[in-house]
């Protein structure tokens, strides 16, 4: 096809190169052209945080963003972040808390969390609230992703 | 939606009725009108490129005038449809001589929206439409003053056209005009 | 059993997949050959269609076709009936209306489908609906509930003398008789208004017609795939063993995931069959908004017949409710409200007239809650206007009126949501709402907090509520437990799984009778190729029906493990135990045979099987109550509220609830939580706000404010138990549990929070605008 951009990023540490559309979303291009599916959508307009992936380690809203945008730049989502054999601490804290429950938001909450932890490795539950007010959850009313953080930052800090 | 406002010409009601039946000059009052003619009596048809927010695209509709009392007043109405949506609108003006060259001009009316500009564009459509309506009536200024410069002089009149990005630099203002008179934070 | 599981906060099982981007939600099913399905969605709530042009929508390259209802031809029609009227009553009037999969002559409310475009991606899907166009005579719409009612008002349904879709009413003794005698009489007029249920996942389906083996396979977002399978093959004149639906992973419920039939299940597996590739369709935002269905919109007359004591005497009630442009959900709605207008409390005499209306509005049919959270409200709101009249103490007023323990089961003598008498079949209402008094601090707040925080200046109002929740109806469930010649454990329900944790919780139930491990038990959920029959998951039924249903077959697989270790291991059945996937003698622990082992002798390869014996070690059990199990519980909280700028904040928050025997008091806690933070946004947040012209003005989570972490307290669950008595594991539900009370505790704390206004608020949602708004009022008033 004509107009197609010649792209090419890596994503948890593995370098692709793909022909897009100008105007393919990076949250379809995670997930429909390289099976990423992990990362989910949730409302296109950049509000609910569940398509939020790391953008050379910031979190950024893969709806919002298209693929070509993230030419020459690492991408983390998150199966990044650890795998059913060996999870991340604060994706084993999210586990032992019960902070998911439908899991549709859980990845986006993730990805959100993972950088502003290593910033803040001792949060407040305000600290807390206000780091995933961005991060819209149905099913949890929160508590138990607070839960989560805070025994995260535990596991994290004892290594 | 209601809308309803006032303003000042300067020029006589004749001036101001004629400046409002001009369609070079009203296409280049409105932002991202793309056509706009008469196609019967007192019916014209226009195109326009309507962006309010996230919403954006082609609207192609009819203003139909009726009730006419010139130069006094009439009733507009505004029938429009396209990919953000539609628009549906009735409104009467007035046009009252204040003596001294001057016009007054008032406008009350309601506009009904629906579709994507509705659903999605209503936090901003107010002020948006207060933008058009200010920008609209800054060039009719302008382009009444050339007019009436024009037809003394015995010339062709030259109207500045407005653009799109014109439009949109001063929706952005209002809008942050706004935001600030709502937070409290604007000094006047 | 001396493995206890049932009832331990196990960790979930379905976890480290979710966690990991692992878990199979419908978007992450992509098939070779795939096509994508957009929707053409009317504009307008109420408008007639006279032309439809699609010739070049069809030109762009990509597009492989556009429909619309013409192109259907005979396979056009409405979607079926879901819950037919009450057979019960008489004098039942109602008007079955059904949405249908493209619309043919008129769009009865915005969003509906008026055709479909199908192309090799969505973008150029998107691209070519646009490219569609329409002309429309748009009509005036039916927006207001009581104006719909006026004879000159336009008609949603032109075949219909007028807007009402139903009429029906339900009594208990004479409230006639209750007014002569009583000492006070409150009237009070309520407005609950829509909001969504906006769960983060939007719907969505992939279908796939394999021409070569005639099977549709299917993937649907949704919270009963058994009806939804049922319903596919009648449409399609095939066979049930032709169509298997699947309802992975799915990303929230909250209701109207239901069995609802969209017309998207209607139109996608047509598109199927047509073009004999798979396609996909997965609803965006802004269509979840407009064709999602929505809740909770009634306006209410109550009356509240009381003696000078406080005894609620009797109620009457005039119930507007709006089901929106059809009503395929029948009257479950409105009926739970009935159902929950009278709360907790020992109500003699009730009289309520309900009348359910049309309008060019999205669909209604139930949202987490469906219908008991207007019911809770009106009887609770109506408590504190009495208490106030009387002068009596809010609590002092429910603890006069609550149904006492020996009383269960207490039958209200009106049909509930099932058809089936409501009767309360039991509970112990005053200790759960002691103790949450208790704990919220009622006294000390009263006494102490609350005067010394006014004069500081500060708005602080306290509000506790008690409330009933009808959970765990029928008609049945069922579920099939199989030993596996491993060892391990295969079982399956019905009901699919939006977050209920059904996967670990059922297993626990399924790991204690049979001594295994719970992470040896895979627990599918929603898929019909592993169970036949069964409904859905709603009305806060999973734990109850099919978790009665699961424990039912276990302990019927038990009994096979027990007769077959018994033969094997010589040793009479009653001196065996099941442990660590082991049948053992009790006092002989070497003399064991492994679950595994037993499962392959239960499934022999030669000899002679005994006459009447089954192979392997299975079972498939059901269970329907015959009525469902009522679960009560209390909430309370002390907010502030900021008068100046409207801004509430919530300082204290405690629930007590009494859902029976808990499965896994983490999953309970969780629901809980959910729940709550749904009903905070009925009160404050979230509202749908239709114009009069049917508009929907705030299609988008950025105008459609769900509560976020900022907005949400710590919540305090505390539980009681109260075992229900007609099922065997005592459970009773708690899914819905978290949003019923909200509304009613909120108004109550906020009314206490602004005693120099003298607030009666009667309407739900508020927002900040709406509270300034009420404020002002009174300032005017004063």
């Amino acid at each position: 096809m004509e107009n197609q951009f010649d792209l090419s990023l890596t994503v948890n540490g593995v370098s692709y190169q793909r022909e897009v559309d100008p105007r393919r979303l990076l949250s379809d291009f995670l997930r429909h052209d390289l099976g990423l599916t992990g990362t989910h959508v949730g409302c296109e307009h950049g509000v609910c945080g569940a398509c939020t992936v790391l953008l050379d380690g910031a979190p950024v809203r893969s709806c919002l963003i298209f693929a070509p945008q993230a030419h020459e730049h690492e991408i983390t989502t998150v199966e990044g972040l650890g795998t059913i054999d060996d999870m991340h601490p604060l994706q084993e804290a999210f586990r032992e808390a019960h902070a998911l429950q439908c899991g549709f938001c859980t990845p986006g909450f993730l990805t959100t969390l993972l950088p502003w932890l290593e910033e803040h490795p001792q949060p407040s539950e305000e600290e807390i609230r206000e780091a995933i007010s961005g991060n819209l959850c149905r099913c949890t009313g929160y508590q138990h992703i607070i839960d989560a953080v805070k025994l995260a930052a535990e596991k994290m800090a004892a290594g | 939606m209601k809308v309803q406002g006032e303003h000042l010409f300067k020029g006589t009601p004749q001036q101001v009725w004629d400046l409002f039946r001009d369609t070079e000059v009203m296409s280049a009052a409105l932002p991202g009108t793309k056509k706009m003619e008469l196609i019967g009596e007192n019916i014209y048809e226009a195109v326009m490129n309507v962006r309010v927010g996230p919403v954006a695209g082609e609207f192609s509709g009819q203003l139909v005038i009726s009730n006419e009392n010139y130069p006094h007043s009439y009733t507009m109405t505004v029938e429009g449809r396209g990919k953000p949506g539609f628009m549906k609108g009735v409104g009467d003006v007035i046009l009252k001589d204040q003596g001294g060259n001057q016009t007054s001009m008032e406008y009350v009316g309601e506009v009904q929206i629906g579709g994507k500009l509705a659903a999605v564009g209503q936090r901003l459509i107010d002020t948006v439409a207060k933008s058009i309506i200010n920008q609209a009536f800054e060039i009719l200024d302008n382009a009444l003053t050339e007019r009436v410069s024009a037809d003394a002089e015995g010339r062709e009149a030259d109207y500045r056209k407005s653009s799109e990005r014109d439009y949109a630099a001063t929706v952005a203002k209002d809008l942050i005009k706004n935001v600030l008179k709502r937070t409290g934070s604007e000094d006047s | 059993m001396k493995h206890k599981i049932i009832g331990k906060r196990v960790k979930r099982v379905e976890d480290p997949r979710l966690l990991t981007g692992g878990a199979l939600f419908v978007d992450d099913v992509n098939l070779p050959n795939m096509l994508h399905a957009a929707f053409l969605r009317s504009d307008y709530a109420h408008a007639r269609i006279k032309n439809i042009d699609t010739s070049q929508a069809k030109t762009i390259p990509g597009v492989v076709g556009v429909y619309t209802a013409e192109d259907m031809g005979d396979a056009w029609e409405p979607g079926p009936p879901l819950v037919s009227p009450p057979p019960t009553l008489e004098n039942v009037i109602f008007n079955s209306r059904r949405q249908v999969p493209l619309v043919k002559d008129k769009v009865k409310h915005a969003g509906e489908i008026i055709a479909v475009v199908v192309a090799e991606n969505r973008y150029i899907a998107e691209d070519a609906v646009e490219e569609i166009s329409l002309e429309y005579e748009p009509l005036p719409a039916v927006v207001d509930l009581e104006k719909c009612l006026e004879p000159d008002s336009p008609l949603v349904h032109e075949d219909l003398d007028s807007n009402l879709a139903a009429h029906l009413i339900q009594q208990k003794g004479d409230y006639q008789k209750a007014l002569a005698t009583a000492d006070l009489v409150i009237k009070k007029r309520f407005h609950l208004d829509r909001g969504a249920a906006a769960a983060m996942e939007n719907r969505g389906l992939v279908v796939d017609w394999n021409e070569k083996d005639q099977h549709l396979m299917v993937w649907d977002a949704t919270q009963s795939p058994i009806p939804i399978r049922n319903g596919m093959a009648s449409r399609l004149g095939l066979r049930t063993h032709q169509v298997r639906v699947v309802a992975p992973f799915v990303g929230g419920g909250f209701g109207p995931k239901i069995m609802m039939f969209y017309a998207e299940e209607m139109v996608l597996p047509w598109l199927t069959r047509q073009l004999k590739r798979p396609v996909k369709w997965i609803e965006d935002r802004r269509e979840n908004f407009y064709a999602t269905t929505q809740e909770r919109e009634q306006i209410h007359e109550v009356e509240m017949a009381l003696s000078r004591e406080g005894r609620i005497l009797g109620i009457k009630q005039k119930i507007i409710h709006d089901t929106g442009a059809y009503d395929p959900y029948g009257l479950t709605t409105p009926l739970n409200t009935q159902s929950h207008s009278m709360g907790a409390y020992d109500v003699e005499n009730y009289y309520s007239e309900l009348t359910v209306v049309f309008t060019n509005k999205t669909i209604v049919t139930p949202v987490r809650g469906a219908g008991r959270p207007q019911g809770i409200f009106i009887v609770e709101r109506m408590l504190d206007f009495a208490a106030r009249e009387l002068d009596l103490d809010p609590r002092e007023i429910r603890r006069l009126n609550f149904i006492p323990p020996e009383a269960f089961p207490y039958n209200h003598e009106i049909i509930d949501q099932a058809f089936t008498d409501l009767v309360f079949d039991s509970g112990n209402y005053l200790p759960a709402y002691n103790k949450a008094l208790e704990k919220i601090g009622y006294d000390k707040f009263i006494q102490e907090e609350q005067p010394r925080l006014r004069a500081e200046g500060k708005h602080v109002g306290i509000g506790v509520v008690p409330f009933i929740e009808t959970t765990g109806v029928g008609p049945y469930e069922g579920a099939r437990v199989a030993i596996e010649p491993s060892g391990k454990i295969s079982a399956a329900t019905g009901v699919g799984t939006q977050g209920q944790s059904h996967m670990t919780s059922f297993a626990q139930i399924i790991a204690e009778v049979l001594g295994v491990e719970v992470e040896d038990v895979s627990m599918v959920t929603g898929d019909t190729a592993e169970i036949h029959w069964g409904t859905g998951t709603f009305a806060s039924r999973g734990a109850v029906v099919a978790g009665n249903a699961v424990n039912a077959a276990a302990l019927d697989v038990r009994q096979k493990v027990l007769a077959l270790a018994s033969k094997v291991l010589k040793t009479p059945e009653d001196e065996l135990e099941l442990e660590g996937g082991q049948v053992r003698a009790a006092d002989i622990p070497e003399q064991s045979i492994s679950l595994g082992e037993l499962a392959i002798l239960a499934n022999p390869f030669r000899g002679a099987v005994e006459p009447g014996t089954e192979p392997g070690l299975e079972s498939t059990k059901y269970f329907g109550p015959a009525y469902g199990a009522t679960a009560f519980g209390v909430h309370g909280m002390i907010l502030e509220v900021d008068p100046e700028t409207m801004m509430i904040k919530i300082h204290k928050y405690v629930t007590v609830e009494d859902c029976g025997t808990m499965l896994n008091p983490l999953v309970v806690e969780g629901q809980i939580h959910g729940g709550v933070s749904m009903g905070l946004g009925n009160c404050y947040y979230e509202k749908l706000h239709f114009d009069e012209s049917g508009q929907l003005l705030n299609a988008s989570l950025a105008d459609y404010l769900i509560p976020s972490a900022s907005e949400m307290p710590h919540i305090e669950v505390i539980h009681e138990n109260t075992p229900a008595p007609n099922n065997a594991l005592g459970t009773k539900g708690v899914g819905e549990a978290g949003a019923i009370p909200v509304p009613a505790a909120f108004m109550q704390a906020l009314e206490n929070a602004l005693p120099e206004y003298n607030l009666e608020i009667t309407e739900t949602p508020l927002s900040p605008n709406r509270l300034y708004e009420l404020l002002q009022k009174k300032e005017r008033n004063k």
